[in-house]
């Protein structure tokens, strides 16, 4: 990887070259929470901000995105162009860019490339940023503190500088005509390593370290701490609505008001929605909460990490805020370590 | 740090309808945007029974009618615009190209309107998607197919692909169950098997009425007098939830391989390309790393039984 | 109000427009008026239908034969509670809409020892409107096919599902709660403030309309099938919120609603 190291002074300058050629897109703070969206001016964003409350996934899978148009009378696909404009995602979160990372794998899996998200993934530059872990911060258990690809520019906060890391020709370009890049000193790296370490240092040390949860989970498939976890679910779905890695959708129809045309559109859907694997004929394969919170929790922790190697989760700890019925990953590897807890009395 | 040249950032743009400066083949074409589902026109329909019907369509572009090609097993995404889109699995055998059966129970929002469809209409198809039943694998062996209900639809594809190369295989045995006599779909074609001598063809009823002079009983009975070479034997199973556990014990019992018994699971399959999460039974997608397991895989998949 | 699932069957196919009555109950006639705010689009609509009947604007009486029955309120006398399985007779779909029709809405606050309540009100309890009965949902009389939910109805959501009844979709009615949507909006919770919102327990469909003004979800669109009444009382507690509030709330739209009525007082 390429670095160089910019002043903080500078970074002004490297948010107005984008604005130049990009929409820009950036934390800003929103009521009592963050958020992600286009900024008119480098001051409008908020770099040091804890975990926005929703994830960047909107911009490559939006809650709802128009995928066809039809026309009913004939039962063909009309005219319908999606224009996706070049934007630059400005201070994401290492996590952020290890879910979009994981997104990628789903929906740039080589055997079907979803067009819509690829359309969007290739308009899109994306400039991280380092952090401080937040109390539901546990992106370090699942090795997602560090962005290793899936970034153009990524800025390590190095006090009154960046250590910038390089990794698109494009981002180089702009960083190099807008601001000064210059090598990195020996102060700079011992300075980079010590933000790195304070980093490392500042996790909740309540949250358990459980490595092996996703064996476990295959041995506890049917304790009842999945009974009291899911009974407990409300059905929103508001944990895979800020789920940064949380990709499945549902595919709709809507008519035009005449009934002549209309548009086939795909919406965020969440397998902890109630029908959400009912089949035609009404059965439905997870039609307790219990069965719902299992499957997600699986999903995230064990099947994902089966097939791609990697948790589905990365830690973020938006669904530790949003869930309000208190249903979240933490809590089974909470589970986890009091039935180790447990066993060690027991022995 | 060198200065570098690239090209200025430009809008990206997706057009399902994929028209493109240079031709594309029917493959590319559907690869191009596999959320696009191409025109069919319903060129037969027939009543099986009081609620399923068979539906031969035919696509309409040449391109994409000459490109599709499925295995036995496989399914595709019906659509009717305004209505949605429905997983169906496909009846017809590989071995005949250029139209695609479905055989269609009336059992749902989707289904109900196709069935006011009639010959002509036009739907949508994208697909095939999935993966079937080891058509080259089983070639060389004994099969051992066992169907009930609806389940015949997705293993037709597979008896009429073993019936047009029936020289590749062994013994075949076929076991077809339903309830009563008025469900059995396909019942003339099957009537005329029976008194061929190279399908062992059991068709067996819970419900007989006096018309009936096939066999009684649960599709798991005929196992009592079957006598197969069970280490030679692939076994395919397709039916209602219910039915997988005592087929596959029978099968168990015979001793066919855990790896060598197929079954085929039901799902709402949305997407059909292992995104839209709908299929998932645990760690896998019925859609793509199915709908056909086989039993050790299944197994395997919490949830899956 | 029943939990049983909505069928959905269009009346597709028949080869002509599918006729279309307007009936309304127990209401203040809003969601019937709403249905004109589609404005532009009301030709269009009207295009695809014959609309034989309409009780807002019609004084002929109702034809004998028509394909879907659109109703609104909630039912309150004996008259209406027979019209309504005269109008199920006859209809192919039924489409509710609005509250009082879907959860019993605010005719329905009064539901809980209703027979006491008018002489309470009334010294002479009029007569005028028929003989009275407990008020309750359609749905709690008769099979309904739709439902267009909130108070008042979105007219566009109408649209939909008017367009549904005619030409059928796969579409389920959601049971999702909505609190997934204030996530999409990305707007503040009410709870991490310690003020009630009924978005716990309410189904999804009308995109958190309320929450994206400023103001808590007072549950219009009716109890989710799924809600957990147990799990949300217990989240009101976690975030400094008196579950008797959010009972009381829940008279508001859901006082028919059985989950809501066998829940402890």
């Amino acid at each position: 990887m390429l670095y160089r190291v910019i002043d903080a002074a500078e970074l002004p300058l490297l948010v107005s070259a984008f604005m130049q050629q990009y929409e820009v897109v950036a934390p800003v703070k929103r009521g009592r929470s963050y958020v992600f969206d286009a900024i008119e001016h480098p001051e409008d964003m908020v770099l040091d901000y804890p975990t926005t409350s929703a994830s960047l996934k909107k911009y490559f899978l939006p809650p709802k995105e128009t995928l066809m148009r039809f026309n009913a009378q004939t039962n063909r696909v009309a005219e319908h162009t999606l224009e996706v404009p070049p934007r630059v995602i400005f201070g994401a979160h290492a996590c952020d860019i290890n879910a979009i990372n994981r997104l990628d794998q789903v929906f740039r899996d080589g055997t079907y490339n979803d067009p819509y998200y690829c359309a969007r993934r290739d308009a899109t530059l994306i400039v991280g940023i380092s952090c401080t872990p937040a109390d539901s911060c546990f992106c370090h258990l699942w090795d997602a503190d560090e962005a290793r690809f899936g970034y153009d520019l990524f800025l390590q906060d190095i006090g009154d500088r960046f250590l910038v890391s390089i990794s698109s020709v494009e981002a180089a370009n702009i960083l190099e005509s807008a601001c000064n890049p210059r090598e990195a000193t020996d102060q700079d790296r011992i300075d980079f390593r010590h933000a790195t370490r304070r980093r490392q240092a500042s996790f909740n040390p309540g949250i358990p370290d459980i490595q092996d949860v996703a064996m476990l989970m295959d041995a506890f498939h049917k304790d009842d701490f999945w009974e009291e976890l899911g009974s407990r679910c409300l059905s929103c779905s508001a944990c895979a609505a800020v789920c940064p890695t949380c990709f499945c959708f549902d595919l709709q129809d809507r008519l035009s008001p005449d009934g002549k045309q209309g548009e086939r559109y795909r919406v965020w859907d969440a397998c902890t929605s109630p029908q959400f694997a009912q089949v035609a004929g009404g059965h439905n394969f997870r039609p307790e909460g219990r069965e719902r919170v299992r499957h997600r929790m699986y999903h995230k922790l064990n099947g994902f990490l089966a097939n791609h190697d990697r948790m589905l989760c990365v830690g973020c700890g938006r669904c530790v805020k949003a869930c309000k019925a208190d249903i979240n990953p933490v809590k089974v590897l909470e589970f986890f370590k009091q039935k180790g807890a447990d066993d060690a009395s027991a022995a | 740090m060198p200065l570098l040249h690239s090209a200025p950032a430009k809008t990206v743009e997706v057009n399902p309808l994929g028209e493109r400066v240079t031709p594309l083949s029917g493959a590319e074409l559907m690869a191009a945007n596999p959320y696009r589902p191409w025109p069919a026109r319903i060129t037969s329909i027939t009543d099986l029974t009081a609620t399923e019907k068979l539906f031969e369509f035919r696509l309409i572009d040449e391109a994409i009618r000459e490109a599709f090609r499925h295995e036995p097993g496989q399914f595709v995404e019906l659509s009717i615009f305004g209505v949605g889109e429905a997983p169906i699995s496909i009846s017809s055998s590989p071995s005949k190209h250029g139209f695609i059966e479905l055989c269609v129970r009336r059992t749902g929002r989707f289904t109900e309107v196709l069935h006011t469809m009639q010959c002509g209409d036009i739907v949508g198809i994208r697909g095939p998607f999935g993966r079937g039943f080891p058509f080259e694998q089983m070639k060389g062996h004994d099969i051992l197919l066992v169907a009930g209900g609806l389940g015949i639809a997705p293993l037709r594809s597979l008896i009429n692909n073993v019936h047009d190369e029936r020289s590749e295989f062994g013994k075949v045995t076929i076991i077809y169950g339903s309830k009563n006599p008025s469900e059995v779909m396909f019942r003339d074609q099957f009537e005329m098997w029976r008194h061929r001598k190279d399908f062992d063809l059991y068709l067996t009823v819970d419900h007989p009425d006096e018309s009936w002079d096939g066999e009684v009983g649960l599709v798991t009975k005929p196992f009592e007098h079957l006598e197969l070479d069970a280490r030679h034997t692939y076994g395919a199973v397709c039916g209602p939830p219910v039915m997988y556990r005592f087929v596959i014990d029978e099968m168990r019992k015979k001793g066919i391989e855990y790896d060598h018994i197929y079954c085929s699971f039901e799902r709402h399959m949305k997407c059909g390309m292992g995104k839209c999460g709908h299929c998932q039974i645990g760690h896998q997608y019925c859609c793509i790393d199915g709908p056909v397991f086989n039993y050790w895989e299944a197994k395997n998949i919490q949830g899956s039984m | 109000m029943t939990t049983t699932e909505l069928s959905g069957i269009g009346v597709r196919g028949q080869g002509r427009p599918a006729r279309v009555v307007v009936a309304s109950f127990a209401s203040c006639f809003g969601c019937q008026l709403q249905i004109t705010n589609i404005e532009q689009h009301l030709m269009d609509v009207l295009g695809q239908i014959d609309l034989v009947y309409w009780q807002l604007t019609d004084s002929t009486p109702m034809p004998e034969e028509f394909d879907i029955a659109v109703i609104e309120g909630a039912v309150t006398t004996e008259q209406a509670e027979s019209q309504l399985k005269e109008l199920r007779s006859k209809a192919k779909a039924i489409i509710a809409i609005g509250s009082c029709a879907v959860t019993g809405g605010v005719p329905g606050m009064v539901s809980r020892d209703f027979y006491e309540r008018p002489s309470q009100v009334y010294p002479k309890v009029p007569h005028a409107c028929g003989k009275m009965i407990t008020p309750r949902p359609v749905s709690a009389i008769v099979n309904v096919d739709f439902e267009t939910r909130c108070c008042p109805i979105d007219p566009y959501d109408f649209v939909v599902m008017l367009q549904r009844a005619i030409y059928g979709s796969n579409k389920l009615a959601t049971t999702r709660t909505l609190c997934s949507d204030c996530k999409r909006n990305e707007t503040s919770c009410f709870f991490e403030d310690g003020t009630l919102c009924l978005g716990l327990v309410t189904s999804a469909g009308c995109g958190a309309r309320c929450v994206n003004l400023g103001r808590p979800c007072l549950g219009c669109a009716g109890l989710s099938p799924s809600a957990n009444l147990d799990s949300a009382r217990q989240c009101c507690e976690r975030y400094g919120v008196d579950a008797r509030a959010f009972d009381e709330r829940l008279q508001l739209f859901n006082q028919t609603n059985p989950a809501v009525e066998d829940s402890d007082r």
